[in-house]
C-alpha cells in the first residue's frame, strides 16, 4: 500500500498508533459514562412521533387530494354521525388526564397514585377502543363502498392501532411501576410511556377534525 | 506496503464483538448481538449481496437491448425484470448499504460508545432481513410489473395484479420502516451521545451527512408508508383511494405518482448523500491538511438536504402548471454539490501546491474512488442540469433520466461508498483490503460505469424509450445500446472483485493487519484500536476542532 509512508508519519502524525499515546496529560478524558442521558429516550419516543405523523400527515393529505376532486363529499346518502366521535373524545380526553396525573404522582413519589392512575388510563383507553370498533359497526358503509370509507377506516384503524399499543405501553408501565422499577427522580420509561399516550390522542383530535369537522367544509 | 510502526495490542486484532482483553465499564448494549460496528457489517454483506443479484438483473436486460430485435427475454419478462432491478438497487442494495455504512461507523466518528438505541439497531436488521425476503420472493409468488415506481401506467392498472405484487407492497413498507427507526437511532445517538467538546459543529462531515440524511429519511419514508398502505387497503380491501375515477365514490389515479415522489425523490438524495460526506473526510486525510472550508462542506451537506424536497414534482407528469417551479428546485440542489465538489478540489489543490507526495497519495485506492466519485458527480449534475431545463419532460420519459438517476445516485452514490469502505475497513475489520485488486476493481467498476451510462445519454438524445425491450435496426439505436450493455457488464465484474477483495481480505484474513491509524486520520475512529473493542474506545482525546487527531500532532493549527 502506498497511501503512507514512514516518512509521512514522522513528519505529520508521530504519536497516534495505539492507544495509549492518545492519553496525553492534558486530554485525558475518560469513557463517557454508558447510561443513556437523561433526554435520549425522550428524544427518541420524539423522533418516533415525527415519522409517524408525517404518515398520518400524508394520509390526511391523499384524503384532501380525493376529497377536492369529489362531487359530493361525503357522498350523500351518507350521514356522518357525531355521537360516537364525542363520546370517543371526551374519553380519551379523561384518559389523557389520568396518564398524566400519572407522571404527576410520580414525580410526587406517589406510587399508588401512579399505579390507580395508570390503570384508570387504561380503562379509559379501552372504553374509547370499544366506541371506536362500534364506530365501525355502525357506519352503514363500507371500505369498499366509496372512498370516504376507504379514509374513514383507514384513520379509524391507523388510531386504533396506536391507541391498543398505547394501552398495553400503559398496562407494561403499571405492572413495572408497580416493581418499584421507578423513583422521582429516574422515571424516563414512564414520561416516555405517558408522552407517547398523549401523541396517540393528539392523532385522535387530527382525524375527528379531518373526518368529522372538515369532511362539511367544501372548498 | 503501509508502515504503520503497529504497537503490539493493535498488530493482533481483536474480535470486535468479543470480549476486548482488558476490563472495561459496564458492557450495556455492546454484546454481539447488539455491537453497531456488528450489525452495520451485516448491513453492508447483505447490500452487496443484493448488488449482485440487482446487477445480474441489469445484465440480463442489457442483453435484450444490447442488439435490434433480439428476442432473449420477451416484453412481460422484460417488463419484470426492469421492475425488479430497480426495487432491488434502490431499496435492498442503496438503502441497506447507507445503513450500514453509518451506523457502523457514527458511533466511532463522534467518539460514542455505541448507538443510542443498541436493540432498537438490532431489530432494524432483522426487519430489514424480513422485509427484504418478502420483496425478493414477490416475482415467485406473481408476475411483478410496474417499474420501480410501481406505477406502469397506475398503480391499480390491469397488469398490476396478484399476490405478488401484496408482497412487495408488505415487503418494501417492512423495508422502510427499519430504515426509518435506523434514522431515528441515528439522529438520537448524534444528537446525545458525542464526546466531550464535539459539539455540533465539529462532528465529522461523514456523521453531518449522516444527520442530514437521517433527518430527510425520517421526514420522507413515512410518506412512503403511508401511500404504500393506502394502495394495500385498495388492492386487498376494495378501498378506493387511488383508483376509479374521480367522483362522488372514486378515488383519483393521479395522486400515486405524487405520494411516491414525494418520498422517493428526496430520498434519492438522502442515499447519495452520505457518500459526499464520506468523502469529504477523505480528501483531508489524504491531503494532509483541514478541508478547504469546513463550514461551507457543513452548510452545503445540510442545504442538499433541505433542497432535496424541492424536485419531487419534476418526475410527475400530471404536474404541469406547477413545472418551473419544480424544475428550479431540481436545479437549486445542484449548487450546493458543485460546491462540495469544488470544497474537495480546493483541498487537494492547496495539498499539491505544498506537498509533493501528495501526487502518490493521490493513487491509493480510496482517494482513486473519490476520483471516480467526482468524474460520475460531474457527469450526472449536467444530466440534472438538462432534465431542470427541459420543460417538456422528455428527458424523464426516455433514457436521459435513466442514464442520469445512474450516474448520480448509483453511480456516485455507489463509487463514493465504495471509497468509504476501502477507508474504513482497516478500522472496522482490521485489514487493509488489497490495493492490487483494488485498483482492477477501481478501472472495472468506474469505467465500467462510464462506458454503460454516458452512450445512455446519446439514447436520451435518440429519444429512445425507457423501459423499450425491442427496438427497430433502422433507428440507430444499436451501437449506443451496445457499448451500455458491454460497460454493464464489466460494472458486474467489478462488483464480482469487490466481493472478491472482502472475502480475500477481511474474511479469509490474508489483508494487511491495520494499526490504529493507518492513514493518519483526523477524526476519533482514528484513535481507537483497529477493530475497535465492543465498547470502541479507552480513552478520548481532547476535542476543540472539527480534526481533533491533526490537533494532537499540530496544537498550534487549531483553530
Amino acid at each position: 500500500m502506498t497511501a503512507v509512508t514512514a516518512a509521512d508519519r514522522t513528519e505529520t502524525t508521530p504519536a497516534t498508533a495505539g492507544v495509549a499515546p492518545l492519553a496525553l496529560p492534558s486530554g485525558v478524558k475518560p469513557t463517557p459514562a454508558l447510561v443513556l442521558p437523561d433526554r435520549t429516550r425522550a428524544l427518541g419516543t420524539y423522533l418516533f412521533m415525527v415519522a409517524d405523523a408525517m404518515v398520518l400527515a400524508a394520509i390526511i393529505a391523499a384524503y384532501f387530494a380525493v376529497k377536492d376532486g369529489s362531487s359530493a363529499w361525503p357522498p350523500v346518502d351518507v350521514g356522518v354521525g357525531t355521537y360516537i366521535p364525542f363520546i370517543v373524545t371526551i374519553t380519551l380526553t379523561m384518559a389523557a388526564a389520568s396518564a398524566q396525573w400519572a407522571v404527576n404522582a410520580m414525580r410526587n413519589n406517589d406510587q399508588r397514585n401512579v399505579g390507580i392512575a395508570l390503570l384508570f388510563a387504561a380503562f379509559l383507553g379501552l372504553a374509547a377502543a370499544n366506541a371506536e370498533w362500534a364506530a365501525f359497526d355502525k357506519a352503514g358503509f363500507g371500505v369498499g363502498d366509496h372512498a370516504y370509507g376507504t379514509f374513514y377506516f383507514v384513520f379509524f384503524g391507523y388510531h386504533l392501532l396506536h391507541l391498543v399499543a398505547g394501552v398495553v405501553l400503559l398496562l407494561l408501565l403499571g405492572g413495572r411501576s408497580l416493581a418499584g422499577h421507578f423513583t422521582a427522580s429516574h422515571h424516563d420509561p414512564l414520561r416516555s410511556g405517558v408522552l407517547y399516550f398523549q401523541y396517540t390522542n393528539a392523532v385522535w383530535y387530527t382525524v375527528a377534525l379531518v373526518l368529522f369537522v372538515f369532511s362539511r367544509v367544501h372548498g | 506496503m503501509t508502515i504503520t510502526d503497529p504497537s503490539p495490542e493493535t498488530d493482533v486484532p481483536t474480535n470486535p464483538s468479543g470480549p476486548s482483553g482488558e476490563p472495561g465499564p459496564v458492557q450495556q448494549g455492546s454484546t454481539a448481538g447488539t455491537d453497531h460496528k456488528v450489525i452495520g457489517t451485516l448491513f453492508i454483506a447483505a447490500s452487496l449481496a443484493f448488488l449482485v443479484v440487482g446487477g445480474a438483473l441489469a445484465v440480463i436486460m442489457r442483453a435484450q437491448v444490447a442488439a435490434p430485435d433480439q428476442a432473449i427475454v420477451g416484453d412481460s419478462t422484460y417488463r419484470q425484470l426492469f421492475t425488479m432491478h430497480g426495487v432491488t438497487m434502490v431499496f435492498l442494495f442503496l438503502l441497506p448499504l447507507w445503513l450500514g455504512l453509518v451506523t457502523a461507523m457514527v458511533p466511532l466518528q463522534i467518539g460514542a460508545t455505541r448507538m443510542a438505541f443498541p436493540r432498537v439497531h438490532a431489530l432494524s436488521l432483522w426487519l430489514f432481513l424480513g422485509g427484504a425476503a418478502m420483496v425478493a420472493g414477490a416475482p415467485l409468488a406473481s408476475d411483478v410489473i410496474g417499474g420501480w415506481t410501481l406505477s406502469t401506467p397506475l398503480p391499480d392498472g390491469p397488469g398490476f395484479t396478484g399476490e405478488g405484487v401484496d408482497l412487495l407492497i408488505l415487503g418494501l413498507i417492512v423495508v422502510a420502516v427499519a430504515a426509518i427507526t435506523v434514522a431515528i437511532n441515528v439522529l438520537a445517538t448524534v444528537l446525545q451521545l458525542r464526546a466531550p467538546g464535539l459539539t455540533m459543529a465539529r462532528i465529522p462531515l461523514f456523521s453531518w451527512s449522516a444527520t442530514v440524511s437521517s433527518a430527510v429519511l425520517l421526514l420522507a419514508l413515512p410518506v412512503l408508508v403511508a401511500a404504500l398502505v393506502l394502495l394495500f387497503v385498495d388492492r386487498h380491501y376494495g378501498g378506493h383511494v387511488f383508483n376509479g375515477f374521480t367522483g362522488s365514490r372514486g378515488g383519483n389515479p393521479l395522486l400515486w405518482p405524487r405520494m411516491f415522489w414525494f418520498a422517493a425523490y428526496p430520498m434519492l438524495w438522502a442515499l447519495l448523500l452520505p457518500a459526499l460526506g464520506a468523502v469529504s473526510d477523505i480528501v483531508p486525510v489524504f491531503a494532509r491538511r483541514r478541508l478547504f472550508s469546513h463550514q461551507r462542506a457543513v452548510a452545503a451537506i445540510a442545504a442538499i438536504g433541505v433542497l432535496s424536497f424541492a424536485g419531487w414534482g419534476s418526475e410527475v407528469g400530471s404536474l404541469r402548471r406547477a413545472r418551473p417551479l419544480f424544475a428550479l428546485g431540481v436545479l437549486l440542489v445542484l449548487l450546493p454539490v458543485a460546491s462540495l465538489i469544488l470544497n474537495w478540489l480546493a483541498t487537494a489543490a492547496k495539498a499539491a501546491r505544498t506537498d509533493a507526495r501528495v501526487k502518490e497519495r493521490m493513487r491509493s485506492v480510496p482517494m482513486l474512488h473519490v476520483l471516480g466519485t467526482v468524474t460520475l458527480l460531474a457527469v450526472g449534475l449536467a444530466g440534472q442540469l438538462v432534465a431542470g431545463l427541459d420543460a417538456g419532460g422528455d428527458s424523464h420519459r426516455n433514457y436521459w433520466g435513466i442514464a442520469t438517476q445512474h450516474t448520480l445516485f448509483f453511480g456516485a452514490a455507489t463509487t463514493g461508498a465504495v471509497a468509504a469502505i476501502y477507508f474504513w475497513a482497516p478500522k472496522l475489520w482490521g485489514r487493509h483490503l488489497s490495493e492490487k485488486i483494488g485498483k482492477l476493481q477501481f478501472a472495472a467498476l468506474v469505467g465500467g460505469m462510464h462506458l454503460a451510462f454516458l452512450p445512455m445519454f446519446v439514447l436520451g438524445i435518440q429519444d429512445m424509450g425507457a423501459h423499450t425491450s425491442r427496438y427497430v435496426e433502422d433507428g440507430n439505436l444499436g451501437p449506443a445500446n451496445l457499448i451500455a450493455s458491454v460497460g454493464g457488464a464489466i460494472v458486474v465484474l467489478g462488483v464480482l472483485l469487490l466481493i472478491l477483495n472482502l472475502l480475500v481480505s477481511v474474511v479469509a484474513g490474508r489483508g494487511e493487519a491495520a494499526g490504529a491509524d493507518p492513514w493518519g486520520g483526523h477524526t476519533l475512529e482514528w484513535s481507537t484500536t483497529s477493530p475497535p473493542p465492543a465498547d470502541n474506545f479507552r480513552h478520548l482525546p481532547e476535542v476543540r476542532s472539527e480534526t481533533p487527531l491533526l490537533d494532537l500532532d499540530h496544537p498550534e493549527t487549531t483553530p
